[in-house]
């Protein structure tokens, strides 16, 4: 039996019809693995997320999620909706997006709710992950309220809390300090030794090392144009920096100007 | 602080603060004071009783007890008397006066004359039953207005739209409204961020075309954030099971105090109605 959770082959995807996010994506996704998707800002990296949840179709080429095509009209075949809802969890890329309701609880306990969760699971659930991300206090206060890092958090925690086999995250750490970073890269290692399989799409490359197996680096022409172990695509600089995804340092030694491409790939 | 001379800017920063102070503060409802304490479903249901028995009361002398009662309840509720008489007394003598002064005269109500006047050749004759019936209205305009000002201070706004759940309204209404709650603060800061990053680019004087320029082109952008955060959020709930029918937390508990509250106002409400419609 295939192993395999995503299939796509030779994925295209436009905006409004006229605009092109991806242009011919070949990938494959087995159980079990760790994934980053790195590329510039608008190298259609959430619009791949979006295509693996279901949420958008490809307008050529194809899907496959566990064995069955993604199209329009499967998801109205509501147990399996239901079942795929339950199985693919998505953090955003914008908390703001995912944070609809009045409250953080109410927010995090929505797609159980949903998706015909128990009351009691539900609240087990709840208080395992209260403990785990220490969102106690946040939890009657209204989103708008939190900072940034509470706001990731409680979105993170929102998928989470549907305890689904695969996670798809959309930038999960931008805009976080240091410290914040950690504990939701932390956070995120622990879900994969517990089996799930975790897709990440990102272009903060010092977490790529710890998140992913398998990096793809995705180009400006929405295509997947290498791919590998994080350590072999962190050693090219020539492609990292064709991708946007390293600078140039510029720094003085005893008054020599000196260049250098400047990556980060640990936290100092 | 910069003097405020623009009359839309006026407006605006007017309208930005009352909204976050007024709506999204919160202050009296995070206090914990009496009716803090209750369950919301019940808060709402006893709100709900003292203005329907304010509302068919035939006495002055109740009504004004139960007013007495709900500044009590604000008292115990640690809601400031000179802040809650201030919201619940400026408007409404207004408009109750509009609407009432008139049916103080003998032409709306005929009786018994009290006091008589003319104006421009026109007599005015003040009655009593007028006067009896203007002042019944009127007490009854300000003990419910007071009423339902004391229950929104005094409960969090997001709890009071899932109460609406008690009164079976649909699920998908109350979360609509609780969205609505949601995203008009995220707005707001759009709209705040976006004048002040105007303000620091055009300086503080701007010309009449230039202001309706920029306030119209506000707008536009303002109308497509918004549609392109509906699809974002639609997508948000798409993903985490919503299939068209929500469904909503439903965590209210009650206690002892909750129900001894609504034995009380219950009691108090069949007394009233006894009193003032068997016993007649």
């Amino acid at each position: 039996m295939s192993n395999s959770i995503f299939e796509l082959k030779d994925v295209r995807f436009t905006y409004l019809g006229k605009f092109p996010a991806l242009c011919g994506i070949d990938l494959i996704v087995s159980k079990g693995e760790k994934i980053a998707v790195v590329g510039a800002n608008g190298s259609g990296k959430s619009t791949l997320l979006h295509l693996l949840d279901g949420l958008i179709f490809p307008d050529k080429g194809t899907i496959r999620a566990f064995g069955q095509e993604l199209k329009e009209g499967v998801f109205n075949d509501e147990s399996f909706s239901r079942d795929f809802r339950k199985k693919v969890g998505l953090v955003f890329q914008n908390p703001e997006v995912q944070l609809f309701c009045p409250t953080v609880k109410e927010d995090v306990v929505f797609g159980p709710l949903q998706l015909g969760m128990a009351k009691a699971t539900i609240a087990k659930r709840l208080e395992g992950l209260i403990a785990v991300l220490g969102i106690k206090d946040l939890l009657d206060r209204s989103p708008h309220q939190l900072s940034i890092g509470e706001k990731r958090k409680v979105a993170i925690a929102s998928t989470l809390i549907i305890d689904s086999d695969v996670l798809l995250l959309d930038e999960p750490t931008a805009g976080l300090d240091p410290l914040t970073t950690r504990h939701i890269v932390d956070l995120l290692i622990q879900e994969h030794k517990s089996g799930k399989t975790i897709i990440v799409s990102t272009h903060d490359l010092h977490i790529v090392e710890e998140l992913a197996d398998t990096v793809y680096v995705v180009s400006q022409e929405k295509q997947i144009v290498k791919s590998g172990k994080p350590q072999e695509i962190l050693e090219d600089f020539q492609l990292l920096q064709a991708h946007n995804l390293i600078h140039i340092h510029r720094h003085t030694h005893d008054d020599t100007i000196h260049t250098h491409p400047h990556l980060h790939t640990e936290h100092h | 602080m910069a003097r405020v001379n623009n009359f839309i800017e006026r407006s605006l920063v007017g309208a930005l603060s009352f909204l976050k102070e007024g709506i999204f503060a919160d202050e009296f409802a995070a206090r914990h004071g009496f009716l803090q304490s209750l369950a919301p479903q019940i808060k709402a249901i006893t709100t709900l009783v003292f203005i329907i028995l304010v509302l068919f009361a035939k006495s002055i002398f109740f009504i004004a007890c139960l007013y007495l009662q709900c500044l009590l309840l604000a008292l115990l509720s640690k809601v400031r008397l000179g802040f809650f008489l201030k919201r619940t007394w400026i408007f409404m003598p207004l408009f109750a006066l509009f609407i009432a002064v008139p049916a103080i005269f003998s032409v709306f109500t005929p009786g018994e004359p009290l006091l008589h006047f003319e104006v421009i050749g026109f007599t005015f004759i003040i009655t009593r039953q007028g006067i009896l019936g203007a002042g019944l209205f009127i007490s009854r305009v300000i003990t419910s207005v007071s009423y339902a000002t004391l229950l929104s201070l005094t409960t969090k706004h997001f709890v009071l739209l899932r109460v609406l759940r008690v009164f079976k309204i649909p699920q998908v209404f109350v979360m609509v409204i609780g969205m609505c709650y949601r995203y008009i603060y995220l707005f707001m800061e759009v709209i705040e961020n976006t004048y002040i990053a105007i303000k620091s680019r055009v300086g503080v004087r701007v010309r009449y075309a230039q202001g309706q320029h920029i306030v119209a082109w506000n707008i536009a952008q303002l109308w497509q954030r918004s549609y392109q955060l509906n699809e974002d959020v639609y997508k948000a709930m798409l993903s985490r099971g919503y299939s068209g029918e929500p469904v909503i937390l439903n965590d209210f508990k009650t206690n002892k105090r909750d129900w001894f509250w609504l034995c009380y106002t219950l009691t108090l409400a069949i007394v009233a109605f006894y009193f003032t419609y068997w016993m007649r």
